[in-house]
């Protein structure tokens, strides 16, 4: 298949720069593929997990929310964070998923809902991608 | 006399040496710490510059309102004050307070109600000292913020003026230039004026962003561009906090490397002219300890 330009950025560092042949990556409408040649492009992602194939297989990471940016030079992931499903610390994952859960269900606190909720997608997002790699 | 005189100017000396012997410590620390802070500013760049290229497309591609960008009549602005966590480190604290105070008290006379939300434990004691209204007080530890807590930070800014307890955020901070000069400096945060998007384009030197935001009029924005663009705001919020955090590290550790350094030029130099002092008075105690025997011995004959 034919390769594109694929960069992902976080905060801390560049994750990735180097070509890929197709990502799948979560989007608020739903996952999508981006393959070569793909159409100018701009969405929202949400925490999920992303699938990167190039040359050598197939690799797989859980991401947080970002953006994800498609132009004629390639395609440009910028997410607050992003690991490789290997390097996911699955305990503190399951800690913030349990944390996040508490907010949630305790109607007290409404107004952390919506952190929570992004908090707890993420979470959800590191144990999928983490748990499948073991 | 002169003994006593000699003691003091001997123990003087020491306490000096003691003083200098943490001053250079602190130099060395500030140092290794600066070269760590500047490494997390370089390497937040890309990110921050890429958010800001995509948003600048999405503003130039269409002239729409989004929350973030709504000018009303501006009752109450929240102002964000990033100062250090301890003192030591020259005008740096000082400076920024002082700023912040100023545009507080000018905000206040056009009619505005302010309140406070300080970053970094000396902002939060002195705003707390001279009662102004503080919004906020949880980030009294600025040194390491990661990115998840200037997310949670940012998150909690942007809530408040959602829900319209405030409708302007000012952010007062020190930026980096050198390692010898730090400027403090305020910027308005929220709302985004879209003037302002492309005018900051034109003075950043960067003529390749400028190309894009020509042919990005084919881009397909999904689910549509405005909610793109309020996906993207939260998120250029946390990226311009956090490395205005960065960078306000950045110069708290240069200011405090610069002052530890000529507090320790001044150190050694007061060693010097208290160790000529020393000798001096050790001279003089020697030479009339001979003059006295002298004076006995000749007293004898």
């Amino acid at each position: 298949m034919k390769p594109f330009k694929l960069k992902i950025v976080t905060p801390e560092k560049i994750f990735f720069d180097g070509e890929a042949e197709q990502i799948t990556i979560r989007t608020t409408e739903g996952d999508i593929g981006i393959l070569a040649n793909h159409i100018k492009y701009v969405c929202n992602i949400v925490a999920g997990p992303l699938k990167i194939k190039d040359s050598r297989g197939e690799r797989e990471a859980a991401l947080s929310e970002g953006i994800l940016k498609v132009s004629d030079e390639g395609a440009t992931v910028l997410a607050s964070a992003v690991e490789w499903a290997d390097e996911i610390d699955l305990e503190r994952a399951e800690r913030a998923k349990k944390k996040a859960e508490d907010i949630l269900s305790d109607k007290s606190r409404a107004d952390e809902f919506g952190r929570a909720e992004i908090k707890l997608k993420r979470a959800l997002a590191r144990l999928s991608v983490g748990q499948r790699q073991r | 006399m002169a003994t006593a005189n000699i003691k003091d100017v001997k123990r003087r000396i020491k306490s000096v040496e003691n003083t200098m012997q943490i001053t250079k410590a602190m130099e060395l620390v500030a140092t290794s710490k600066l070269r760590s802070a500047k490494e997390r500013a370089v390497a937040s760049q890309p990110y921050f510059n890429t958010l800001y290229e995509t948003m600048c497309e999405i503003q130039s591609d269409r002239g729409f309102k989004s929350i973030y960008t709504k000018k009303e009549f501006l009752k109450t602005v929240l102002v964000v004050v990033l100062a250090g966590d301890r003192g030591l480190a020259g005008g740096f604290n000082h400076n920024v307070l002082k700023l912040a105070e100023e545009k507080i008290k000018s905000l206040e006379k056009d009619g505005r109600t302010v309140k406070v939300f300080p970053i970094g434990k000396k902002a939060v004691e002195y705003f707390e000292k001279r009662k102004y209204e503080i919004y906020n007080k949880e980030y009294q530890i600025s040194e390491n913020l990661t990115m998840s807590r200037a997310i949670s930070l940012s998150e909690k800014v942007i809530s408040g003026f959602r829900n319209g307890i405030y409708d302007k955020v000012e952010l007062v901070y020190t930026t980096f230039v050198s390692t010898l000069v730090q400027n403090a400096m305020s910027v308005t945060v929220l709302p985004i004026e879209s003037n302002d998007l492309k005018d900051l384009d034109d003075t950043k030197d960067n003529s390749t962003s400028k190309d894009k935001v020509k042919k990005s009029a084919l881009t397909l924005y999904e689910p549509s561009a405005e909610e793109v663009f309020d996906g993207l705001i939260p998120k250029y919020i946390s990226g311009l906090l956090f490395c205005s955090i960065v960078d306000s590290y950045a110069s708290e550790q240069a200011a405090r490397r610069t002052a530890m350094e000529s507090a320790s030029d001044n150190a050694s130099e007061m060693i010097d002219s208290l160790s000529l002092l020393y000798n001096r008075a050790r001279q003089a105690q020697i030479t009339q300890e001979l003059n006295e025997i002298v004076a006995g011995q000749m007293g004898n004959n």
